[in-house]
């Protein structure tokens, strides 16, 4: 579909009257959740991934990302969906299709795998700033406290914009891509015929690399932000061409400084271990001033990610858990709420500070967990999703079925690898 | 203080920590018909043991006459919708990988230790849904309700049995965390553990929709006496499944009332979800700008069909408003006003009002038209005024000659200032020739100049 069929041509008129402004309005209302959904996969913890991926390991990794954009667009399609279906956030499908226990589990898993995706948002604003030369113990309080209260008082969403044009820097590794010079033929010959190994180090990029792409919190994202805004199956089709536009977006964002990165840094023989060396990646496009773009785009997009994540994680647990739904509550009147959403802004900006901390391979350890805890969301989305009496018609078709099970099956089986590799290597014959 | 914990004591366990005026009142009267708690409550002290939660039964045995064990308790079967509170009418159990029904007369005792059978024989009947009857894991457990006293949406995380006259019913609805903790904590803590929460399930709202399997009789009416704004507000933050059954069950008053309330796209969703002659009857309830209004957010199709099946006047009116841009004065402005000729007198003027059907939502002018047959604005009273005239003064001779007016086209914004500044209820709106239009009223005008984020509290994060 393009997006002309889409937007009805022209705004008709009702027997002359008012012109009806309803596709226009449905369209711009629903564009945009897909798309900020997915992105949210390029924040801090994406571009130090993305970046080390290809700097250690080439292009050796590109034919999983194109494989994980299917894998991607089908598990954001199922939650929009289940949202535009039913009216209700992935937590609280989960809580009422699966009982206490399960429940509580995954929301254990949620909190946990977005509790260190917030602390890597705070990594990522640290590691920005002091790009700019400013100390992170000085610049991560204050931006801690500004986020904080900006949500309090409800102005979060007026500077959102900003941060989001910030992180559009990141369209700059397209151009840099084709600036560095990559050996074309190798990189295209590495996204068609996958290549795989057994060493820890592969796999552990590897699960990242899912982990960023698929994170927990994109799911849940994606499923509020459709129920919220009244998104019906009668509009659904848009939805579904944002999210696919948003996947395909945000991916290929994601392919693009994997090359970079593998073109200057992999050649090299640099591994990233700073921003600095990341940033590297944005050379040959902007030269001396790569270092102040790149920071520029981690600060956007990390603070894209630390306004939202506390809030979302805060709304999934107490949703999910029955504390405090109430409508017309203001923050002073739900202090659970109020508890943990200021909980984990501390919590994340105190990891950030943490003396000596190795930055970027901090922001890996953290997507390593995203994608160790996918499998237990996708099982419980899976579930859901094909649940007749909870989405009637609209339950998944075989195709989606297979790609989803496969991805699931496939990052639960990686997972294991993972732990098999680290605990007895010898094993995997390594 | 010792009154109240007497009764909570003695009397009024089975219902939990109630909130206290009611305990007062029920106390005071125990009798009372307000309460409408239909079993007569015994006065008996022991009936504390008899206490149940739902979490305590589910898994627990079900035990023969002599003592053996022949299936475990699967779930809890209430037949909803006749008395206000459902009464148990079985158990579904399960042995050997089957669920069977057990019903209730076959059941001899039931506690946290399980239910023993009556009967020597059992006889296992293949358990299968009846209309009429939910169950309390599948169907109630884990499931969002709407409380009406607290006017929220609750989250049911234990239910309440009670047993009174030797049957068992549900009572109510337990929404504290520590129900949480007890139903994920071992059984040996679990008795440990206090605090209830409950909510009285008089006061709880049950949807049909929350049990797709059966067919239920469940009526919304008591969501009608909410005020509309806090009706919308549960109405939205519903699931859509049952958003759409309260509104399909709410009279077309109470429903274009609250829709007015909710964000276009809602109202949008809900109107499109009705049978044609249902949007219609809904939208003639509607003030005619809030109608205009949302039949401009719909398709057009749909829009076309509603218009045509609405009464002539009132789509003539929509229509009209239809006709002005959205963000001009002729987009926000009402046709429901108060005009009459200026030879009325205030007795004539005041008969007319009553007369008049529908009534606008806000009388406070009274503008006054050049003649019968034309209605150029020639000025305007209050109704203060023509109340307080002698019965015979002509409303040409108490009104302002000059009253203040807008065109059509001005912005609302304008409007908006323009009503802020003169300290007007409300501007009327006026064509090139002087004609009344309608009026701008000053609580739309508050809607105009108020940000969006003053209107709703919590802080919209996902949209």
């Amino acid at each position: 579909m393009t997006l002309k069929e889409q937007i009805p041509a022209g705004a008709k008129k009702i027997a002359g009257l008012r012109p009806t402004r309803h596709r226009i309005l449905v369209y711009l209302t629903i564009m945009g959740p897909g798309l900020i959904a997915a992105n949210a996969g390029n924040d801090a913890g994406g571009i130090a991934t993305y970046s080390s991926a290809g700097a250690s390991y080439g292009y050796s990794l590109l034919w999983m990302l194109v494989l994980i954009t299917f894998s991607l667009i089908v598990v954001q399609e199922m939650c929009a969906r289940m949202g535009a279906a039913t009216g209700q956030g992935l937590s609280d499908l989960i809580r009422e299709n699966f009982g206490i226990r399960w429940t509580v589990l995954v929301m254990l898993c949620l909190f946990i795998a977005n509790t260190g995706t917030i602390a890597s948002e705070f990594v990522g604003i640290a590691a920005s700033l002091e790009l700019f030369g400013i100390s992170k113990y000085l610049s991560v309080p204050i931006v801690a406290l500004i986020l904080w209260s900006l949500i309090v008082q409800g102005s979060y969403k007026l500077v959102e914009r900003i941060f989001l044009a910030m992180s559009l820097v990141f369209l700059g590794y397209i151009g840099s891509a084709f600036l560095a010079g990559p050996n074309w033929g190798e990189a295209l010959r590495q996204t068609v015929v996958p290549s795989f190994s057994f060493d820890s180090g592969y796999l552990t990029m590897f699960i990242a690399t899912v982990g960023t792409t698929i994170t927990p919190y994109m799911q849940l994202y994606i499923q509020s932000s459709v129920a919220e805004k009244g998104v019906t199956m009668r509009d659904y089709p848009y939805e579904r061409a944002d999210v696919i536009m948003g996947s395909i977006f945000s991916n290929t964002i994601a392919f693009f400084i994997v090359v970079c990165t593998a073109a200057t840094l992999f050649v090299a023989g640099i591994h990233v271990n700073t921003a600095a060396d990341a940033a590297k990646g944005l050379e040959p496009l902007a030269g001396p001033y790569a270092e102040t773009l790149f920071a520029i785009g981690l600060f956007g997009a990390s603070m894209l990610a630390a306004g939202v994540l506390p809030l979302a994680t805060a709304y999934s647990l107490t949703e999910a858990l029955g504390f405090e739904k109430g409508v017309s509550r203001s923050f002073e009147e739900a202090p659970v709420f109020m508890s943990i959403f200021t909980a984990l802004i501390i919590f994340g900006a105190a990891v950030s500070l943490i003396p000596g901390l190795p930055l970027i391979q901090a922001l890996i350890v953290v997507q390593v967990l995203n994608g160790v805890l996918l499998p237990v969301i996708l099982v419980s989305i899976l579930k859901i999703v094909n649940n007749q009496e909870v989405m009637g018609e609209h339950v998944n078709g075989p195709l989606q079925n297979v790609i989803a099970w496969a991805t699931t099956i496939a990052v639960s089986g990686l997972s294991i690898l993972l732990v098999v590799s680290n605990f007895a290597p010898g094993l995997m014959g390594t | 203080m010792n009154v109240p914990q007497i009764v909570r004591g003695r009397w009024l366990c089975p219902l939990g920590e109630m909130p206290y005026n009611i305990l007062v009142t029920m106390y005071s009267n125990p009798h009372n018909n307000t309460q409408t708690f239909e079993p007569t409550w015994p006065a008996n002290p022991a009936i504390n043991e008899e206490m149940l939660f739902l979490s305590q039964l589910i898994g627990q045995p079900i035990l023969d006459k002599q003592n053996e064990k022949i299936a475990s308790i699967k779930d809890v079967i209430v037949r909803i919708g006749t008395q206000t509170y459902p009464p148990m009418s079985g158990l579904v159990a399960r042995a050997s990988g089957r669920d069977f029904f057990i019903p209730i007369s076959q059941i001899q005792s039931l506690d946290e230790r399980g239910a023993k059978l009556a009967t020597y024989s059992v006889n296992l009947q293949p358990f299968a849904r009846r209309d009429g009857e939910v169950l309390l894991g599948k169907d109630v457990l884990d499931k969002q309700l709407v409380d009406l006293n607290g006017r929220r949406v609750i989250r049911v995380n234990d239910l309440q049995l009670a047993r009174a006259d030797g049957e068992y019913f549900l009572a109510g609805v337990d929404v504290g965390a520590q129900a949480l903790l007890r139903r994920l904590a071992p059984i040996a803590l679990f008795i440990k553990m206090p605090g209830h929460q409950i909510i009285d399930w008089a006061d709880v709202e049950y949807f049909a929709s929350d049990a797709p399997a059966v067919r239920l009789k469940v009526s919304h009416d008591r969501l009608a006496k909410l005020h509309p704004v806090e009706l919308a507000r549960i109405v939205e933050s519903l699931p859509y499944a049952q958003g759409t059954e309260i509104v399909e069950s709410l009279d077309d008053q109470t429903v274009a009332d609250a829709l007015e309330e909710m964000t276009e796209a809602r109202q949008a969703d809900f109107l499109e979800a009705m049978e044609g002659d249902r949007a219609a009857d809904v939208l003639e309830k509607m003030a005619p700008d809030e109608a205009a209004d949302l039949i401009g957010a719909l398709p057009e199709d749909k829009a076309e069909q509603i218009l045509e099946l609405m009464e002539a006047e009132e789509s003539a009116e929509v229509k009209q408003l239809l006709s002005y841009p959205e963000d001009d004065a002729g987009g926000v402005m009402t046709t429901e006003f108060v005009a009459v000729p200026q030879q009325f007198t205030a007795q004539e003027t005041i008969d007319y009002i009553r007369a008049m059907e529908p009534k606008p939502d806000l009388i406070y002018y009274v503008y006054a038209l050049e003649s019968r047959d034309d209605n150029r604005l020639v000025g305007v009273t209050s109704l203060l005024d023509v109340i307080l005239a002698p019965p015979k003064t002509r409303i040409a001779d108490i009104m302002n000659r000059e009253p203040l007016t807008a065109k059509p086209d001005e912005s609302d914004e304008d409007i908006a200032r323009t009503i802020a500044e003169y300290n007007l209820l409300a501007l009327p709106i006026v064509d090139e020739a002087n004609h009344i239009l309608g009026i701008v009223t000053v609580d739309d005008a508050l809607d105009i100049v108020l940000p969006e984020s003053w209107r709703q509290r919590l802080p919209k994060i996902f949209s």
